[in-house]
């Protein structure tokens, strides 16, 4: 995706797209994420383990689902200068390492009193199914 | 149906962690776990001539910092597991390298819903998190679900 570093508040409009972005995470990049961030438990490091807690196998941790979603919006922004002062998620469904997950948004509001724009962002499986909803809000300097 | 909890529990600060220092290092063992590439999070030149002055850690750094160890002893379990619902994150300002960050938690909200699958009880635990100048950084709302 390339870095949209011309973004302004004037430039955005309601509607324009964050991604489509694809993004292929495997085992070893959930591994270490919990290795890296304290998180070193079963469900998130081995398939075996995370079936006998009654899973379909190891799990991406929420905060690791978060992290991805953000990247997208970080992307967008670019070197701009706007940054995310604002953001919330629901894990709708476990994300499955080793598989493409698809990142994708949309602006659905403007605010000129705070120079802010809303957008709605997700994780789509390889199936379609929205694994992770979320907002945004990102301000932008004058 | 409400849920049955003593309401006093609602906005108790139990325990206040240690401050967690922030190393440059750290920011880039997280930047490498989530395949980040931008600049302004990875390049240290790059970085100090862009928006922050310098290396900020990714945005979603701020929920990568652990409650108190005894925290969760004090609220109260509803079924076996607790399951991450979801996040409300605030980011107020960036966390750079060298910042010490400590975290506040108190129990926001407590209340139960009726899906298609039952009932579920949810927690909600707010986080704030203060760097070693007391600034405010983020508040972090965890979203804890339990299946009664």
């Amino acid at each position: 995706m390339s870095n949209a570093n011309n973004l302004t508040y004037e430039t955005v409009q309601i509607g324009d797209a964050l991604g489509p972005a694809e993004f292929y995470l495997s085992k070893d990049q959930v591994r270490a994420y919990a290795k890296t961030c304290g998180m070193w438990t079963p469900r998130f490091t081995d398939d075996e383990a995370a079936r006998k807690e009654g899973l379909p196998g190891m799990i991406t941790p929420g905060n690791m689902s978060l992290a991805i979603l953000s990247k997208l919006v970080t992307d967008w922004a670019g070197a701009s200068g706007a940054r995310i002062v604002r953001m919330g998620t629901t894990y709708r469904q476990p994300v499955m390492p080793d598989h493409t997950l698809t990142l994708q948004g949309f602006v659905t509001h403007k605010n000129e009193s705070d120079r802010t724009a809303e957008m709605d962002i997700w994780i789509e499986s390889e199936e379609g199914d929205r694994l992770v909803i979320g907002t945004a809000t990102v301000h932008f300097p004058r | 149906m409400t849920v049955d909890y003593d309401p006093a529990l609602i906005g108790r600060v139990f325990e206040t962690t240690e401050p967690v220092p922030v190393s440059a290092e750290q920011i880039a063992a997280f930047c490498s776990a989530i395949s980040e590439t931008n600049p302004i999070f990875t390049d240290e030149a790059a970085a100090k001539a862009g928006p922050f002055g310098g290396i900020v850690a990714p945005p979603s750094f701020a929920v990568t910092f652990r409650n108190g160890r005894h925290f969760f002893e004090h609220i109260p379990r509803y079924g076996k597991q607790g399951f991450d619902a979801g996040k409300d994150v605030e980011f107020v300002a960036p966390i750079r390298p060298g910042d010490a960050v400590t975290l506040n938690s108190h129990v926001k909200e407590i209340y139960e819903k009726t899906g298609r699958t039952g009932s579920m009880v949810f927690v909600i635990v707010r986080s704030t998190l203060t760097n070693q100048k007391g600034e405010v950084v983020a508040h972090v709302d965890h979203r804890f679900m339990n299946r009664p």
